[in-house]
């Protein structure tokens, strides 16, 4: 009687901590699977980031490229500025006195394409005449950059 | 006869102690701790949305170049228009100067206000497509 109860003990506490373990196990399991998907997710959370940051450094080396360029198109129009009163041996002064009328006109037009310029500058819509300007009579000469975007220079 | 009593008491006894002793496990088996979820929602911060500052509109000037030779007849001009006559003159190097300066201010605004737009369109998005919107 007592080999038998003592037996039916051990295959109780078998079959009991069988039972257990399954449960462990299946537990486990769920847990491993819930990893798994939570580890699918952060790797696509983590390739949409890598995504989004490539476009980012594009985005921000075209934005310094544009930029560049923009400081070397403005530092030529302040170089044909200079170009203008110095260039060979021209003498803005001597000039004036020798040709009054003629030089007080062209510093009047260069008065008015210069206003524009800083116009342009501050956000002022291009016209459709400066849009469409292609030939050196037609551009705004103190800053084609700007003004003239369609106006590609050519040495004559 | 009472032996047969005494058997049906202890289960009676067994059932009032086993019956709400299981009912107790059960109802606290089934009922579970929640877990606390605590989640973090991104929220985008507010747009400046600033009004972009009206283009300039400048006032047209003239100048007037004036030699030793013309002074006479630009003052007697002056006086004939009903202008004081008087001006306010450069040389010619400080006009040059000056033109050089004013272009200098010019290139400066076209940058300042080239880069609001390319900040404002990285982090706001396409500023074309928005205006579209």
């Amino acid at each position: 009687m007592g080999i038998r109860l003592f037996l039916m003990g051990i295959i109780i506490s078998a079959v009991i901590g069988a039972g257990a373990y399954v449960m462990k196990l299946q537990r486990d399991n769920a847990v491993l699977k819930a990893n798994a998907i939570k580890m699918e997710s952060a790797i696509t959370e983590q390739k949409e980031l890598i995504t989004q940051q490539k476009e980012d450094f594009k985005e921000i080396l075209a934005a310094n490229q544009k930029m560049n360029e923009l400081v070397s198109v403005l530092k030529k129009d302040l170089d044909d500025l200079d170009k203008r009163f110095n260039k060979g041996k021209r003498d803005f002064g001597k000039l004036a006195i020798e040709r009054t009328q003629a030089m007080e006109r062209i510093i009047n037009n260069g008065s008015v394409n210069a206003s524009r310029c800083i116009e342009i500058a501050s956000g002022a819509e291009l016209t459709e005449k400066e849009k469409n300007a292609t030939k050196k009579s037609e551009i705004n000469p103190e800053c084609p950059s700007i003004a003239n975007p369609n106006y590609v220079p050519y040495q004559n | 006869m009472s032996h047969i009593k005494t058997k049906d008491k202890t289960w009676k006894l067994a059932y009032i102690i086993a019956v709400p002793l299981m009912l107790c496990l059960l109802l606290s088996g089934c009922s579970s701790v929640k877990k606390l979820e605590i989640f973090k929602q991104e929220v985008e911060r507010e747009k400046l949305n600033l009004n972009t500052p009206a283009p300039l509109s400048l006032e047209q000037l003239r100048w007037i170049i004036i030699t030793s030779e013309n002074a006479d007849e630009v003052f007697k001009k002056l006086e004939e228009q009903g202008l004081d006559p008087v001006l306010f003159g450069l040389t010619d190097k400080d006009f040059e100067l000056l033109a050089k300066n004013f272009a200098r201010i010019r290139n400066q605004l076209k940058i300042s206000n080239d880069l609001l737009d390319k900040y404002k369109e990285y982090y706001e998005g396409d500023l074309d497509n928005k205006d579209e919107k």
